[in-house]
């Protein structure tokens, strides 16, 4: 295998290994969904504890949505840092 | 009858402005091409370094000029609140008005979650928040990440090659055409550092203001219990009332009281990991921003990077609110005593 191939194919796989690791932001986007779900039903439930509900369902979210933010930065320094 | 004379007067040229503005847009996009701009994690150097004793170089980096001019707004804020409020007027008008009613918001938030200990959170809270607020909307203003210094470009940035726009003595404005495929490990040319950048997609800046808040939310632990704080990560409770002779009521018998100190241990592992959990959310999100509006600026450079410019505002101020709540919501747990 010429170095002309091997760099080429290294570049290939570093393309595809970021995108494998973006597959895992199917949980977080799971996770946001069903919260999204008991926080209006919440909120349908008990308008006047609408805001109370709002701030723990955001609070919640930030943290679910973390996961995917860290597999989003795997995804990026795979790409652009080595 | 309504007296329309009183009414506001027709603004039709703002419209005229707009398409003016657009118009330009297109024109600029179609003779130079947005280039894609080369996006690295570290931060870029503008200055020397500036070597001292003990801690060792310190560099300029264009995310420490980002933070400066973000402390010379918030200074300037809060010397305009001061000033509104000497004169002695109870009614804020204008922008210090604008500024109290956030506080007011924040204040609210902090006293319906700490109900004692809201004096000494608020100010860390609304301190957090306002300054990573800042530094997160910096990235919309057009200017940041785009204008910077032509210089000799060293290994592994790409080159690009200029057209001069302007040219007064040594002073000269270029603008960035195409940019050079590189030409092997011997490629000189001029490569681009963007003066200000924005200061969350620096890890140094997260992680401070991260260790700052998980340090803080120790030291009101400690102002709210004593040092007997500790025993929420040191738990030798159980074990000391399994040896002791004496007859006290043990709770559920010694497994559960070994199991107390890995629990406690895991507590203190959770501390941690909540250094690095709030360092890398506000860095992933906003660096994923930023790289996003590069590539949409440079795909298609006119209208499509306005609606990602949308979402950047919303995520950065979602990103300083939790930031801010995450805090908030520590802190007060912090403050809760462990005894059931």
């Amino acid at each position: 295998m010429t170095p002309d191939v091997a760099e080429k194919l290294v570049t290939g796989i570093k393309y595809l290994s970021a995108a494998i690791a973006m597959l895992s932001a199917i949980g977080p986007g799971l996770a946001i969904g069903i919260l999204s779900y008991a926080a209006l039903q919440g909120i349908s439930r008990n308008p006047e504890a609408g805001g109370q509900i709002q701030i723990n369902m955001i609070l919640a979210i930030a943290f679910a949505e973390a996961i995917a933010i860290y597999a989003l930065v795997v995804a990026m320094l795979i790409l652009f840092v080595g | 009858m309504p007296n329309n004379q009183n009414s506001k007067p027709k603004r039709r040229s703002s419209k005229w402005l707009l398409l003016l503005i657009i118009a330009a847009n297109i024109l600029a996009s179609w003779a130079i091409k947005p280039i894609m701009p080369y996006v690295q994690v570290p931060a870029e150097n503008l200055a020397g370094p500036l070597r001292l004793p003990v801690m060792g170089d310190i560099y300029l980096t264009n995310t420490i000029v980002a933070i400066l001019i973000a402390d010379v707004l918030l200074f300037a804020f809060a010397f305009i609140v001061h000033r509104q409020l000497r004169s002695g007027d109870l009614v804020p008008h204008g922008l210090s008005g604008a500024i109290e009613a956030i506080l007011e918001a924040l204040y609210n938030l902090v006293s319906e979650t700490a109900h004692k200990w809201a004096e000494w959170i608020f100010p860390w809270v609304a301190s957090l928040v306002l300054v990573v607020l800042v530094v997160n909307w910096m990235e919309l203003i057009p200017g940041v990440d785009s204008i910077g210094f032509l210089h000799e470009a060293h290994e592994g940035v790409p080159v690009y090659e200029t057209q001069s726009l302007l040219q007064m003595g040594s002073f000269n404005l270029s603008t960035i055409t195409a940019e050079i495929e590189p030409l092997g490990e011997e490629a000189h040319g001029i490569g681009f550092t963007p003066f200000v950048r924005v200061a969350s997609t620096d890890l140094n800046f997260t992680i401070a203001l991260a260790v700052t808040s998980v340090v803080m939310t120790q030291v009101l632990g400690v102002k709210a219990a004593g040092v007997s704080y500790f025993k929420k990560f040191f738990n030798f409770d159980g074990v000391m009332a399994v040896f002791s002779k004496t007859k006290e009521k043990k709770q559920f018998g010694p497994i559960f009281a070994f199991t107390d100190i890995f629990v406690g241990l895991l507590e203190l592992i959770s501390e941690f990991a909540r250094i690095i959990s709030f360092a890398f959310r506000l860095f992933g999100n906003i660096f994923a921003g930023s790289v996003l509006l590069f590539v949409m600026g440079s795909l298609v450079p006119v209208l499509v990077q306005s609606i990602f410019l949308f979402l950047e505002l919303f995520v950065g101020l979602i990103q300083a609110i939790v930031f801010g709540m995450l805090t908030l919501v520590f802190m007060s747990m912090a403050t809760i005593s462990h005894e059931a």
